[in-house]
């Protein structure tokens, strides 16, 4: 492992602020880090890169005190420590802004950042503190908003600032872009070198975004596999190295540029579509899967789709997309604008107020269970676990879920089949699992979203609607994941991608369109892709 | 305006924590069996010693205690049979209720579905004409039905506006014991119809005695048909669940309602047919208590006895697991016929409540203790977090 | 015609306030307990017991002292014991607290039963305490102001709730367990711990109540003497939608329809008894329904919490 050179001083000399030594920590038989050295230093921003996976996760979990390491040793300001739980760490000066699990909706913005602190409640105090932090960072928030109710970049910030209120002298960032808009990033960039420069912090940026950590980032460390791989100033690291050493292997920049988390320049796509016929006439053919209709109609179109929540608050305020056979269209934009509601309704979830849903030409109910599976949508959820799978049944159990309503209820389940069928989509997706009839849950990640990719495309769908497919995966499996997609595309489905992921929507749309609070706020080509209007139209701004 | 997203079942409470069911029972390693034994034993034994405390401290014996109770539940001459029948009624009420379970519902209004499925049945066991079997078979069919109409009223409410069915369920059951005491007034409902017998006010009437669930010779022993008829109802409910294309729709909207919701499963339907089917079973689980005559066989206040709350806990304690049920419900039984002999020991009857509450208790411990150390285990020895 | 003389009759005698308000005050006590456990994520079904332990704690108690604050605080503790079961079984143990409940409910019925025909317990009663100038009120005075003593702190107990969970940090973190342990616990708050101390205060309330349907009303023990209020208690909570005031709505409105139930069989006037045992459940059952899609419950409710999980 190189060592660190020219690094910024730190006031308290050279001692690290966090020096992480020799840590491991395993489950079972797999080893999430193994022999993890590291040193955060104040004054400077860190930045911890690896895929998902690579361990990054599981050694900030042992800084904040979640887990447990099994060996070596963590030494704080030159002490060595044992982190107990989020509290010891609070204590010791380490404060971690979380991506989930950390905010309650229910309450409001400043009982959630005094939450976990101890002594008398005072609201005023309370509310006086997160204006305080806000003015200081730049980080403005109503106090006494509902949690719930904001924004995620919003949120994001009460998340900040929960964490700045003890001041801690070391703050990690987990992933924080990924519910951000380019600007917003750019905001937050701008917060932590803040931190690090005026108040004289130590902070760690894990991310597994190339681009992100070359921006904002002073020091770099390459995790793979729960190694470190190596460790430079940023400015020294070339692109390609990183990746390399991110990835294990050389890497075309180009093609697996998505899932090294690089935002494309202008003009690479995918190439034309099969088809690019203008928007027509509905026409009301006959079968759904006959060759002609699927020709000459559009995969989807749904038409002023508006859902309202009970209070009257809206969800969709119209949304209006067309997918043709043959075309990816991506949704792009921050997470909770729709997109999660848009999923909702196609997934038989969420039924709408106003609006049409059109399959192949046929008028599709919304909100009926089965429906839209029976007319050709096939859905890769957002959150698998939510509504794609039943984490306690088997993967055969899994792969058969979209046939189960189908058939008289009291006639016997022909198991055999089942598991033929199932063993058969192990072999073809490269499923990595000991049989048809391991647990969900014991399969991986990656794994699990190919058991959810399998069953979906082996109903033969007219429309793949495919809901941040890549999220927590690993490059190799992103990268199967994306050629999936582009193949079925390719088959002649439509294809409707919806991730808050910019560069994936850019490597893999044909046609962009960009989505903010429950509407379609602007289109693009592909190949007229500029990254900075989409990034303002993903704000809200309008141009 | 139906337009809220179909959220999870709303009061989760069976389907996590130790009753939680999973497809797999892991083949354990041996050391673990001897473990899980082993802390039953204790527990068990630690139920049983607390009771005997008890008995002890207010004067009793709590040898001629536990002789009493084995005396009424199997050794006296007789006893096996009264057992068995009164075991019937609560294993229709658990099978009922495992299925409602294992659906993601929690129903808790057993004694109110069993006590009006008892009062549909009476009413058509004293006035339908015909040969017993007939007669029997008619009445377990119309009890069920109202076991069904009174769960039937959760499960509208639960459809139409989302009303939890705990709370129906509940308060359903406090509903039905006022309404049995009015129908006992009315001839025209269940009221008995020969009005010169002395208690006729507050009983119904007496079923025909050829409407009694007669006794079947098997292997030389005299076995209730309520019996039978209870078991193969668990038997057939078992096939049900774990082999048809509904017991596994029944599954899926348990373990994940959304996930049922997007593959076809309609979750309000099919959830309220399933609340109605288990009010069905424990109203027929009613009719079985009439016709085999192990609360009498004429209705009286408050005739269900507890017979719906305890296969409610038979149910739970059995892990959801119907072929577990089984033997439980045969452990409850027991409890109930013993305490019949406790009066010759000077013990209070009420001592078999204690008894039953702290078997309960003590059955609680095992199953939580092995799930805290598997759960540590899988936690270390599970795939680690990215 | 005859209904409304009859209602009006009702309504103008002293005595069904007097009865109604004594039953408030038992649901109240249950509710007000109930509702704190049911904000901090755990469904304790086992109110009856608690309140039934009261019951019995109090007349044991005052046998041993033959004061009423001996009974009060016989009460209490025997509804802290309940809950100190409760809460561990629960939330330390991880068994099913819905079995835990019911189980605690068989157990307390038939323990106490048991030892009431075993143990001797006198009558104890507390002595009623007037407040000078509003026990005069016509109609509601001698309700609400000429009760046994223990009956007062109803008033001290809604507010003081309400305090605790709203204006104190130990009532954030217990609503933040309700809603959402996974962020109390990354937070910093232990989950469990909140949880048990909110049944526990559950308990305490719980035996409070029991203690005074003996002390102030019944003036001894019966085993019958609670007969499924608990359960009342509970719907309470769930009616009103967890929020405090709908649970004290509740609790009011089924003291009242519960004292109505008495009263007319005294009035002389002979409307079906059925139609009164009924109306309580009758009238939860309307209410959720009509406020149905207001009510929204803990997120995290009967949800037991073990880190690392989900």
């Amino acid at each position: 492992m190189s060592q660190t050179a020219g690094v910024t001083s730190s006031p308290e000399g050279g001692t690290p602020a966090v020096r992480v030594h020799e840590l491991t920590k395993r489950y079972g038989d797999v080893i999430a880090c193994d022999g993890v050295s590291i040193e955060l230093r104040c004054g400077e921003i860190h930045g911890v890169l690896g895929e998902n996976g690579a361990g990054k996760s599981t050694l900030m979990k042992m800084l904040i005190g979640l887990v447990q390491p099994d060996q070596g040793t963590i030494a704080i300001r030159g002490r060595t420590v044992r982190i107990d739980d989020p509290r010891r760490a609070a204590e010791l000066g380490i404060g971690m802004v979380h991506q989930h699990f950390s905010l309650v909706d229910e309450l409001r913005v400043w009982e959630n950042v005094v939450l976990g602190e101890r002594g008398r409640l005072d609201p005023r105090a309370a509310r006086q503190l997160v204006a305080d932090i806000g003015e200081r960072y730049g980080l403005t928030v109503d106090p006494n908003a509902r949690v719930g109710d904001l924004s995620a970049g919003r949120r994001q910030r009460v998340e900040i600032v929960k964490c700045l209120r003890r001041d801690p002298s070391i703050v990690i960032f987990d992933e924080p872009t990924s519910v951000l808009t380019p600007g917003e990033s750019e905001q937050l960039f701008d917060v932590l070198r803040l931190a690090v420069e005026r108040e004289g912090k130590a902070v760690a940026l894990v991310s597994h975004k190339l681009d992100e950590i070359r921006r904002a980032t002073d020091v770099v460390t390459i995790l793979r596999r729960g190694r470190v791989v190596d460790s430079m100033p940023t400015a020294d690291a070339q692109a390609n190295s990183l990746a390399q050493a991110m990835v294990g292997r050389p890497v075309s920049l180009r093609s697996e540029a998505a899932a090294l988390g690089i935002a494309k320049a202008n003009g690479e796509g995918r190439p034309s579509p099969l088809r690019n016929p203008p928007p027509s006439e509905l026409r009301s053919t006959g079968s759904a899967g006959s060759a002609s209709a699927r020709k000459t109609s559009p995969a989807l179109e749904i038409r002023g789709a508006v859902a309202l929540r009970s209070d009257g608050s809206t969800m969709l305020d119209g949304v209006d997309i067309v997918v043709w056979p043959g075309e990816i269209v991506g949704v792009a934009g921050v997470e909770g604008n729709g997109q999660a509601e848009l999923a909702d309704v196609l997934a038989n979830l969420l039924p709408l107020d106003r609006g049409t849903v059109v399959v192949s030409g046929h008028l599709v109910e919304t909100g009926h269970a089965g429906v839209m599976g029976a007319s050709g949508v096939a859905l890769i959820p957002e959150d698998r676990h939510d509504a794609g799978c039943v984490l306690d049944l088997s993967v055969a159990d899994n792969l058969h879920l979209s046939k189960l309503a189908s058939g008289a209820g009291l006639g016997r389940i022909d198991r055999a089949q089942m598991r033929a069928d199932a063993v058969r989509l192990i072999e073809e997706y490269g499923i990595s699992c000991i049989g048809p009839d391991a647990p969900f849950r014991s399969l991986s990640g990656g794994n699990q979203q190919r058991v959810v990719l399998a069953r979906e495309l082996s109903s033969d769908p007219v429309v793949l609607v495919a809901a941040q497919p890549t999220r927590g995966l690993d490059v190799g499996a992103i990268e199967f994941m994306s050629d999936r997609l582009r193949a079925t595309a390719d088959a002649g489905v439509g294809v409707l991608l919806i991730s808050s992921e910019l560069e994936e929507i850019l490597h893999l749309s044909d046609r962009i369109v960009v989505m903010h609070r429950g509407r379609i706020v602007g289109e693009v080509r592909s190949g007229e892709a500029d990254i900075e209007r989409i990034g303002l139209l993903m704000g809200g701004a309008v141009v | 305006m139906a337009n809220e997203l179909v959220n999870a079942s709303a009061l989760d409470v069976v389907t996590s924590g130790p009753g939680a069911r999973t497809r797999f029972g892991r083949t354990a390693p041996l050391s673990d069996r001897a473990l899980t034994v082993a802390l039953y034993l204790v527990s068990i034994g630690l139920a049983l010693l607390i009771s005997g405390i008890l008995v002890s401290a207010t004067g009793g014996s709590a040898t001629a205690v536990g002789g009493a109770l084995l005396d009424g539940s199997v050794r006296s001459p007789g006893a096996w049979g009264l057992t068995l029948t009164t075991m019937a009624p609560l294993l229709l009420v658990a099978v009922g209720t495992i299925v409602a379970t294992r659906a993601g519902l929690v129903n808790i209004g057993q004694e109110g579905q069993l006590l009006i499925g008892a009062c549909f049945g009476a009413y058509l066991a004293v006035r339908l004409q015909g040969p017993g079997w007939l007669v029997i078979v008619a009445s377990l069919v119309f009890a069920g039905v109202g076991g069904a109409m009174w769960a039937g009223i959760a499960a509208a409410l639960r459809a139409w506006r989302n009303v939890p069915e705990v709370l129906t369920t509940l308060l359903l059951t406090f509903t039905a014991f006022p309404l049995m005491t009015y129908g006992l007034r009315q001839n025209w409902l269940i009221g008995d119809r020969d009005t010169s017998r002395v208690n006729h006010i507050n009983s119904g009437e007496q079923i025909p005695f050829d409407a009694r669930l007669p006794n079947v010779e098997l292997f030389g022993n005299s076995i209730d048909s309520g019996v039978i008829i209870a078991l193969a109802v668990a038997v057939a409910v078992t096939w049900m669940v774990t082999r048809s294309r509904l017991g596994a729709r029944i599954d899926v909207l348990g373990l994940n309602p959304r996930a049922a919701q997007r593959f076809g499963i309609a979750r309000r339907p099919v959830a309220a047919a399933v609340l109605v089917g288990s009010g069905f079973l424990a109203g027929a689980g009613g009719a079985l208590l009439l016709h085999g005559g192990a609360a009498g066989d004429r209705l009286a206040f408050g005739y269900s006895g507890n017979f719906g709350w305890d296969g409610l806990l038979v149910a739970l304690l059995a892990r959801n697991r119907v072929l577990l049920a089984i033997p439980m419900a045969v452990v409850f039984a027991m409890l109930r016929t013993g305490s019949s002999f406790l009066a010759s020991t000077g013990v209070d009857r009420k001592m078999t409540d204690v008894v039953q509450a702290l078997l309960v208790l003590a059955l609680l411990l095992p199953p939580a203790i092995i799930f805290l150390r598997d759960r540590r285990r899988e936690l270390a020895g599970a795939k680690a977090a990215a | 015609m005859e209904l409304f003389n009859a209602l009006g009759d009702i309504f103008s005698s002293d005595a069904l306030y007097v009865s109604a308000f004594q039953l408030s005050v038992l649901f109240l006590f249950a509710g007000a307990g109930e509702w704190v456990a049911e904000r901090a994520g755990t469904l304790n079904i086992s109110v009856e017991a608690m309140l039934l332990a009261g019951a019995f704690g109090a007349a044991a108690g005052h046998e041993i002292v033959a004061w009423s604050i001996a009974g009060l605080v016989g009460g209490c503790i025997a509804g802290l014991l309940i809950a100190l079961i409760q809460a561990n079984l629960s939330h330390r143990l991880t068994a099913n607290q819905f079995v835990v409940g019911l189980a605690l409910n068989v157990l307390v019925l038939g323990l106490t039963a048991f030892l009431a025909t075993e143990i001797d317990l006198g009558p104890a009663r507390a002595e009623v305490v007037s407040v000078p100038a509003l026990s005069g009120i016509p109609l509601v005075g001698e309700a609400l102001f000429a009760r046994p003593w223990p009956a007062y702190f109803v008033y001290l107990l809604v507010p003081a709730v309400w305090w605790l969970v709203f204006r104190t940090r130990w009532g954030l973190e217990v609503r933040s367990v309700g809603e959402n342990p996974q962020s109390a616990d990354v937070s910093g708050i232990d989950v469990n711990a909140r949880r048990r101390q909110a049944i526990m205060l559950c308990g305490l309330t719980c035996g409070f109540g029991g203690a005074f349907i003996v002390l102030g009303q019944v003036g001894q023990f019966q085993s019958s003497i609670i007969n499924g209020r608990g359960f009342i208690a509970i719907a309470a909570v769930i009616f009103g939608g967890w929020t405090l005031r709908g649970t004290v709505i509740g609790c009011v409105l089924f003291g009242l329809v519960e004292a109505l139930t008495l009263a007319t069989p005294v009035q002389g006037y002979r409307i079906d008894p059925v139609i009164l045992d009924v109306a309580p459940y009758v009238v939860a059952i309307a209410v959720v329904l009509l406020f149905a899609t207001r009510v929204r419950q803990p997120r995290a409710l009967a949800q037991p919490f073990v880190r690392g999980l989900t």
